[in-house]
């Protein structure tokens, strides 16, 4: 079990940082089509900044915050945006991510498509991203066992 | 035998008498508690309401200012500035501050965030100004051939009362050449310092002033906050 720090410079800081983390991780994924960066760098940033949560506040703080529930669920729902981009351009008429093709819903011309494609996928990626790193990081610090039943042995 | 009847009779009557007055006290009694319940009960809705106004109006009010710190960092971050990375922006930012106001806001006190952030930047020149000072005061130790070092750990209790104004002073300690925060537990300051002039310098307790004046904290909460915070005090004092 991962508890929370007793120092308070490391904590005030970290509490500091962690919103700032966030937009940067947003910023990554939302410019992925512009410059350098993308879902999975953006992804890994978010999961950072709920992982130094967990190491500054300790596991039960962040558990309220961020339930493993509501992870599994943003995991899968990146999967699922990420492969139902894919799959729309499969039944449009193209090849797998081929986003091209979304012009025919979106009307906005085939560039404008492909980007708005690109980042349709990088969002998806990105949720993906932070949220298995997040459940790797709950695993190590539970032990692999559910958060409810470790909650239920320290009662 | 009629003697007996009438004092039986006025027995039951006086009996009567007393289980009637011991109803009306008992009825009286209980339309008092329920009045009083019903008052306790309509103040409490209404403090309630108050609070919860007051409240519903201290997290609107976070909430803007993290969008706005968010919104501010992000405009600085993007560089894009058409429409449609600007709505990106503000639909992050508006995530974020939702889900980390309290984190950005943990403790707010009574204090004006304007008086705070003005007297922050004031105090960076004297902070500046002190590490310069001390540069030079260790560039003399490490240069000259004797060494005059004397470490040793000081340690003091703060007057500081939130964690913030605790970092604030555990890193401006840490900044000063010659000085190391080596731990801050329980409010007690443990600082390494290289000589004396250094210790010595720190237990004058100026910078934990100056810090103490910026958060508004200590012995600073009353006279200058009220001068600096409103106008009409601060003309008095031109005159």
């Amino acid at each position: 079990m991962t508890e929370q720090s007793d120092d308070v410079i490391v904590k005030t800081l970290s509490r500091l940082l962690i919103p700032f983390m966030q937009i940067y991780a947003l910023y990554v994924i939302a410019h992925g089509h512009y410059s350098p960066g993308g879902g999975f760098q953006g992804g890994v940033i978010l999961g950072a900044s709920i992982i130094l949560l967990v190491i500054t506040y300790g596991l039960d703080n962040t558990l309220r915050r961020m339930t493993e529930r509501l992870n599994t669920i943003l995991c899968s729902a990146g999967v699922f945006i990420y492969g139902g981009i894919g799959l729309l351009c499969l039944i449009l008429g193209g090849n797998y991510l081929d986003y091209a093709e979304l012009d025919q819903i979106l009307h906005v011309g085939v560039a404008q498509a492909r980007s708005l494609g690109i980042l349709g996928v990088e969002v998806g990626v990105g949720l993906a991203v932070m949220a298995v790193m997040i459940s790797i990081f709950f695993d190590i610090s539970t032990g692999g066992l559910p958060s409810e039943k470790i909650e239920g042995l320290k009662d | 035998m009629e003697v007996t009847i009438l004092v039986h009779a006025t027995d039951e009557s006086f009996k009567i008498l007393e289980d009637a007055r011991e109803r009306a006290r008992q009825v009286l009694d209980t339309a008092a508690r329920l009045t009083s319940e019903t008052q306790s009960v309509h103040r409490k809705r209404v403090e309630e309401i108050f609070k919860g106004a007051r409240q519903t109006k201290a997290e609107v009010l976070k909430f803007v200012a993290a969008f706005l710190i968010m919104f501010g960092f992000w405009l600085l971050l993007s560089g894009h500035y058409d429409l449609f990375h600007i709505s990106l922006g503000v639909l992050c930012c508006g995530l974020v501050s939702h889900s980390s106001q309290d984190l950005l806001f943990a403790n707010p006190r009574a204090g004006d965030m304007r008086v705070i952030v003005k007297r922050f930047f004031t105090y960076v020149p004297w902070l500046i100004y002190q590490i310069a000072i001390s540069n030079l005061h260790v560039a003399r130790l490490a240069l000259s051939p004797s060494m005059p070092i004397d470490p040793e750990i000081i340690t003091f209790k703060t007057k500081l009362e939130s964690d913030i104004s605790m970092v604030t002073l555990a890193n401006s300690i840490t900044l000063t050449p010659g000085t190391i925060t080596i731990d801050v537990k329980d409010g007690v300051y443990y600082v390494h310092a290289v000589s004396k002039k250094t210790a010595e310098d720190l237990m004058t307790g100026e910078m934990e002033d100056k810090v103490a004046h910026i958060f508004m904290e200590a012995d600073h909460v009353y006279v200058q906050d009220v001068l600096d915070m409103s106008p009409i005090f601060g003309a008095l004092r031109k005159i």
